[in-house]
């Protein structure tokens, strides 16, 4: 039988769509591998413990119906335990050796400045949450997309809100001694001064310190009439609270999400040392002057009441999990693939994407997508099912 | 200004010294600086509000039985991290065995506790003198502690011997001392002392894992500036870095408050290396 140039063309080809079908086939019963690093223990744990209730609520909810397109999601989940170090070599493990799909996560910035180079590298699509302005690039990292507002759109509403709604004139910026206290501290000192507000006292104060009376005393002697705090560390905004409270300070405090953390109730010698201070929330978790969620956000809290806990925690962490995996549940049922081109591909052709934490807007030039008018200060003492009420002074 | 310096102060620095205390006890018999100091601090005040705000036992019997669990903690880093290694002292390998396991601890105790800080209980709901209790209670310990020392050091026989393993572990055991009996009932005191820190200052650090690092390194500076091993040293270094750290945090603020301990530590080493209480060392000629 004489081999014919014809011949060996068409066996190659023949033999090359076998592969490609004995993958594809491979690739139809492999597991979607979905990443979720972060924080599960440590001082700065909080946020992640909320995410990653509703994110194994929504994976188990996924699988249990079949999965997608037939692939059953596998939930891989890593403990930074805060460390950035920790974080890398999580990171590189899910990368390099698990191989994910696609991953969420780290929720803390100090963490995420360091793994989100790593996603890029091995083109993982990643959905990160952390509010640092220079972990959304497109084009350095096009692969990353945010969920969360990024720290400028935080740090404008606890602006506009003591500035604009409170009319406070003098102010103290507090945060603490994480990558992220450190860059919103100084991001917020920088951001009132420009519009035109005087920061009479600020400070980076170590997340576990034990009194930080000095810190709220010297803001008082300065005149602050209001204090922006940024910290995410639940102890510590507990601390300055009760500090505020025994040194008999009215002082309104405005700042980071865990400042209405079930965690802080926990630690407050007394109750009313909650009053006046309002938390960076949103209009998809705040309870309207009516005491109303939106409706899909109030059927999902009918739908997991009681199979996991909401009122130690934040809604907005619970449903940001939720939209996570949802994201790219979508985008594999939607392109029929895994490929982080696929991915990434359906996450930038989204205009208005329905989450329950928010409705994203991405596009190959934006991967910041959450909407800024949906951005509000809620009060931190008034939590119910993780969700607060928006602060006093806003228009309905 | 200065009633907080002086409050918070005082009570951290007796929280700080009883720490040190517990590392000088463990020295004294065995010549190891166990790393599993600050964790007994830690789960002094993990325990205590185990104990009586979680399971409901009367504040009493929930500080006994916190110093209970510890002193059993404190015979487990004797079995577990100092033994093993006492005969190779010159290669410091306590500081692995001994940080390991108070890592262990500490991963433990964030899993099956808490990983964010807890409440710590009051004991008594009225102050004492006009002071808080949170502010008496790490003092009073601290003079219970000192005077149960002394008492035990100076008038009974056990504590004779804790002197005479202390003074020369060769010669007492020639003596007829039991070297080993003494080493492991000396690390159930220093156990005991640390939940003891960890218990009384709860009300300040909270019912939290991460307390092993700062208990563990501000714990260590007393034990320095006191001169190793001795207790007396300890409590005065102690009370003074309580003191010294309050009034750096009201008058430096922020992080650069533990910029300043640090600073004086070294600084203080580096003029007087045997530490404030110890004797220069003898100069061969």
């Amino acid at each position: 039988m004489s081999v014919t140039r014809r011949g060996v063309l068409y066996g190659s080809l023949g033999a090359a769509a076998a592969g490609l079908s004995a993958r594809q086939a491979a690739a139809a019963g492999e597991p979607i591998r979905f990443g979720w690093l972060t924080a599960l223990t440590g001082a700065n744990s909080a946020p992640g413990l909320g995410y990653d209730r509703s994110i194994r609520y929504t994976v188990n909810k996924i699988n249990a119906a079949g999965g997608i397109n037939g692939r059953k999601i596998e939930l891989i989940t890593r403990d930074s335990q805060g460390d950035p170090a920790k974080a890398v070599n999580a990171a590189m493990e899910m990368a390099s050796n698990l191989k994910v799909h696609a991953v969420f996560g780290p929720v803390n910035s100090g963490e995420a400045l360091a793994t989100t180079p790593i996603f890029t590298r091995f083109k993982i699509p990643s959905l990160g949450i952390c509010v640092v302005n220079s972990l959304i690039d497109p084009v350095k990292f096009p692969n990353a997309f945010r969920l969360s507002p990024d720290n400028s759109q935080w740090d404008d509403a606890v602006r506009h809100y003591l500035l604009d709604i409170l009319k406070a004139k003098k102010v103290a910026v507090i945060g603490d001694n994480t990558g992220f206290g450190t860059m919103a501290t100084a991001l917020a000192v920088e951001n009132f001064k420009k519009a035109g507000a005087e920061v009479v006292y600020d400070a980076v104060i170590e997340a576990n310190a034990q009194d930080v009376s000095p810190n709220l005393i010297r803001a008082r002697s300065a005149g602050a009439e209001a204090i922006a705090c940024w910290s995410d560390s639940t102890g510590l905004d507990a601390r300055l609270m009760n500090a505020r409270g025994q040194i008999g300070w009215d002082v309104v405090m405005a700042g980071h999400p865990a400042l209405g953390s079930g965690d802080v109730a926990h630690l407050l010698e007394k109750p009313e040392y909650w009053n006046k201070v309002y938390t960076v929330g949103y209009r998809s978790c705040s309870f309207d002057a009516a005491g109303k969620l939106p409706p899909r956000q109030a059927a999902y809290i009918e739908e997991v009441r009681g199979k996991f806990e909401l009122q130690d925690t934040l809604l907005w962490w619970v449903l940001a999990g939720v939209d996570a995996v949802t994201l790219v549940a979508e985008a594999v049922q939607k392109t029929g693939s895994s490929d982080s081109d696929k991915i990434i591909g359906y996450w930038n052709s989204q205009k208005k994407w329905p989450g329950l934490y928010g409705d994203y807007a991405f596009s190959p030039q934006e991967h910041n997508g959450y909407p800024t008018n949906d951005i509000v200060m809620s009060a931190a003492n008034t939590s119910r099912d993780g969700a607060l009420n928006i602060a006093p002074g806003y228009a309905s | 200004m200065i009633e907080s310096i002086i409050s918070y102060g005082l009570a951290m620095g007796a929280a700080y010294a009883l720490i040190a205390v517990a590392y000088n006890v463990m020295f004294s018999t065995s010549r190891v600086f166990s790393f599993t100091a600050g964790a007994l601090g830690m789960l002094g005040g993990v325990c205590g509000a185990l104990f009586i705000d979680r399971l409901g036992l009367p504040g009493v019997v929930g500080l006994l039985a916190t110093l209970a669990f510890c002193a059993v903690v404190g015979v487990v880093t004797e079995f577990v991290a100092v033994r093993p290694v006492l005969r190779s002292l010159d290669q410091h390998l306590y500081v692995l065995s001994t940080l390991a396991l108070c890592l262990m601890i500490q991963q433990f105790t964030a899993i099956e506790w808490s990983t964010v800080p807890q409440p710590f209980p009051q004991l008594i709901p009225v102050d004492l003198l006009g002071i808080r209790e949170r502010f008496w209670m790490p003092v009073v310990a601290c003079v219970l502690v000192v005077g149960g020392l002394e008492l035990l050091y100076r008038h009974s026989m056990i504590g004779r011997a804790f002197l005479a393993i202390a003074e020369d572990n060769f010669a007492a055991r020639a003596l007829g001392l039991p070297e080993r009996g003494l080493r492991v009932a000396s690390y159930a005191l220093a156990g005991a002392i640390g939940g003891l820190a960890g218990f009384a200052s709860g009300g300040i650090m909270l019912a939290f894992f991460a307390n092993v690092s700062p208990f563990n390194f501000y714990g260590f500076i007393p034990v320095a500036l006191g001169s190793i091993g001795n207790n007396r040293g300890a409590i005065v270094a102690g009370i003074a870095l309580g003191l010294f750290q309050q009034a750096a945090n009201f008058l430096v603020g922020g992080v650069f408050s533990s910029v300043a301990v640090f600073s004086v530590f070294i600084v203080a080493l580096l003029i007087v290396p045997q530490g404030l209480f110890g004797a220069p060392p003898a100069r061969r000629v």
